[in-house]
């Protein structure tokens, strides 16, 4: 009955953020259990949306912008094109391995409990309202700190990016001879 | 700060420079781009401060590491001359990727914050998963770069849970000041101190984080596994000593224990593990493994002397290894077997009766990694020891010296291999400029055993 | 325009930090998961775009509920690199499928004690 009560009292945005968790965790287990690559793939667009939707709610607009661009709509087109292109079917039956299944939910679960149990023995702090910065997602606020306080990571971050696009080039160009087994 | 400005550059040039018409232009320039960025390494010699708004902390330490990492890229980088065959089918790429690579190496030995640390080990990351599988034709080589990038990257989804963990206990990525166990937020300290220190033992292999090490140094190109288990070792273990010895050093009791007992797993491992093996680069795989159990005892004692052991440690460890390594690419590229180079350790069977040079520099090597007296390794190890003692682990030092032991029987395979009669091998030809090399890692070696406070009393 | 702004989230007054902290750990673990069950490059190489996402998720948690904007700045960082490394891993895969025909590692058993 103590449920019952605490469901019906939920405020709109607990509703919004019990539901959103959901079908986020939803999207992973989808990721991860697919047999179709494809449908793995959409599963992960599906998290990210809701992952966005997290950030809207915690007030990171920009942020929730930039994850739908990014993620949804680069990374992910990029995983989709080499699923396609590879054109990859239904792998051998994988799961059916248990013994790699059985460790991999010991492993999994063992961190999961500690991590939960932990979690729920700390105590989180009350925020006072009359010194919290509602700006701090905005784009004004992040924008000012990216140039001026961490402009040198954001300037080393093209050095990332020149290793990633000279290394993928490298590696996705064709060779002409045989291969050595 | 400014090696990384000019690395960042020559990289940058080195790219452009493959487009020219003649590619053998490549190779000086990248050699003469490193020295370039090892001149502008002193600049800031006895200049110390912080720049980039607290992003980098420069001093005379830092300095010095960032000598040891661009000169071991020279002497490694120096092999590659004349092996267009399997690795410098596109030169100016490998060429840039290293030189951005160490960019990233020196963002980790002198980060402020802990973006600069993530962003460096990421840096140097992604350039070592695109070397390893360098070798496109290899199916050894695509194996083991995509067990490289798979295993790395899962290691950065740890590190980067512990950072954000570290950040929300306490609110800042800035590595300044300790932290303390108390109040509210401990439980995500402890998380956060956890999960960081999985991430960086995963990037320098040691146990029982080192699943990936012997597949991924068989698998890589010789040259790169060089590069791997010298510059991304060193650098690793300075930005472990960094975060241990600055924001964790309050956590001193949590991660203390851990450390001693991943010290006596990897020593175990690697050096038990090392016996069994044929393959020369799998032995070194594991003897690197067990290098690192002997780093991390110098984590345990005081941290004053700390840094300068892990410092003498990585020269010797490095200088030995890039003769070992050498000497198998000079020999292995005289032994072509179903279109692959021969890897095994009787490929050194009667090497000195063939060409006692490289004789001698492998024997040298193999003794200084073994630890043998009068030679470099030996300081190395004693000065690790040496600190360990500080703190009271006798358990630990005892076993550290009996592993010590069983690492003699196998570093002695391939010399003893070596002394032997037979000869399987034609007459080897080393170009002028490996001979200067395995001058140099050779003498230093030698120096550093007779007269090692020449480097350990720099700080 | 001003004085429309909330003086904070509705979120942050009716939801503790402890739940977002524990959907973040979840999520990780999930990815975690996914990296030991799978034996599919492709599928092991979405799970460790989850246990990122998770962190980012971590990190603008924190960031929110603290108004410190710091943590926002590394969820920055952190999807530039994930997009780096998918493009990386992403071409290691290509690699290797023209030369095995598959994905599955462990058909590559080559190296070996």
């Amino acid at each position: 009955m103590e449920t019952l009560e605490t469901i019906k009292n939920l405020t709109m945005t607990q509703w919004s953020f019990y539901a959103v968790s959901v079908l986020t965790l939803f999207g992973a287990l989808g990721t991860i259990l697919s047999k179709n690559p494809i449908h793995s793939v959409i599963y992960l667009i599906m998290t990210f949306f809701s992952l966005s939707a997290h950030y809207v709610l915690l007030n990171a607009q920009f942020l929730a912008a930039v994850n739908i661009v990014v993620y949804a709509g680069a990374i992910m087109v990029l995983f989709l094109f080499v699923v396609m292109f590879l054109n990859i079917k239904d792998e051998a039956p994988e799961l059916d391995n248990n013994k790699i299944v059985i460790g991999a939910s010991i492993v999994g679960g063992t961190i999961g409990v500690i991590l939960v149990a932990a979690i729920r023995l700390t105590e989180s702090q009350k925020i006072d309202p009359s010194t919290y910065q509602i700006k701090t997602g905005f784009i004004e606020t992040l924008g000012q700190l990216l140039y001026s306080k961490y402009l040198l990571p954001f300037e080393l971050v093209s050095v990332l990016f020149l290793i990633a696009m000279s290394g993928a080039v490298m590696l996705g160009r064709k060779e002409k001879g045989e291969r050595n087994f | 700060m400014y090696p990384i400005i000019s690395l960042s550059v020559t990289g940058l040039l080195t790219l452009f420079l493959g487009f020219s018409e003649n590619k053998k232009i490549v190779f000086p320039a990248s050699i003469a781009f490193l020295l370039i960025a090892l001149a502008t390494a002193f600049i800031d010699w006895n200049a110390p401060g912080f720049y980039f708004n607290d992003m980098l902390q420069v001093n005379n330490t830092s300095i010095v590491f960032w000598a040891i990492l661009i000169i071991s890229a020279i002497l490694i980088m120096g092999f590659s001359e004349g092996f267009e065959r399997f690795e410098f089918a596109q030169p100016a790429e490998y060429f840039a990727i290293v030189q951005f690579s160490l960019v990233g190496a020196i963002m980790m030995v002198s980060f402020k914050n802990l973006i600069m640390l993530f962003l460096g080990i990421e840096i140097l990351s992604v350039a070592m998963y695109v070397l390893t599988g360098a070798d496109k034709r290899n199916i050894r080589g695509n194996e083991a770069a995509l067990k490289y990038f798979l295993m790395g990257a899962f290691a950065t989804g740890i590190l980067l849970f512990g950072m954000a963990m570290f950040y929300g206990a306490t609110g800042t990525f800035n590595i300044g000041s300790g932290v303390f166990i108390g109040g509210d937020n401990s439980f995500f300290l402890w998380i956060g101190c956890t999960f960081m220190l999985i991430g960086m033992l995963f990037k320098v292999a040691a146990a029982p984080f080192h699943l990936w090490t012997p597949d991924v140094y068989e698998g890589a190109p010789t040259i790169f596994t060089a590069y791997m288990s010298t510059i991304v070792k060193t650098a690793g273990f300075v930005a472990l000593f960094k975060v241990l010895s600055t924001t964790f050093s309050g956590l001193q009791d949590f991660w203390w224990i851990m450390i001693a007992v991943l010290v006596t797993l990897s020593l175990m491992i690697g050096n038990i593990g090392a016996v069994s093996q044929n393959s020369f680069k799998r032995l070194m795989a594991y003897s690197s493994i067990s290098h690192a159990g002997f780093m991390l005892l110098a984590l345990l004692g005081d941290h004053e002397n700390a840094l300068g052991s892990i410092m003498f440690y990585s020269v010797v460890y490095t200088l030995a290894t890039i003769s070992a390594f050498g000497v198998l690419m000079v020999v292995s590229k005289e032994r072509i077997e179903k279109g692959r180079v021969y890897e095994q350790n009787d490929l050194f069977k009667g090497l000195a009766q063939n060409n006692g040079f490289l004789a001698t520099v492998l024997i040298i090597a193999m003794l200084s990694l073994a630890g043998i007296p009068l030679t470099g390794g030996f300081w190395g190890k004693f000065f690790v020891f040496r600190d360990a003692a500080s703190s009271g682990l006798f358990w630990v030092i005892i076993m550290a010296v009996l592993m010590s032991a069983i690492a003699i029987y196998y570093y002695f395979k391939p010399v003893l291999l070596s002394m032997s009669k037979k000869t399987s091998l034609e007459s080897i030809t080393i170009n002028p400029l490996a001979k200067f090399i395995f001058a140099i890692t050779t003498f230093g070696t030698i120096v550093l055993g007779i007269f090692p406070w020449i480097l350990r009393s720099l700080f | 325009m001003e004085n429309q702004l909330p003086a904070m989230p509705d979120v942050i007054a009716q939801v503790p930090l402890n739940n977002y902290v524990l959907l973040a750990s979840i999520l990780f673990i999930i990815g975690i998961a996914g990296v030991l069950i799978r034996r599919n490059a492709i599928i092991m190489l979405m799970s460790i775009e989850l246990m990122l996402n998770a962190v980012n998720l971590l990190l603008v948690a924190f960031s929110s509920y603290r108004s410190d904007p710091n943590g926002q700045i590394f969820v920055f960082f952190i999807m530039a690199v994930a997009a780096a490394e998918v493009a990386v891993g992403l071409a290691i895969i290509v690699m290797i499928y023209r030369n095995i025909r598959s994905i599955d590692i462990s058909l590559l058993d080559k190296l070996r004690g």
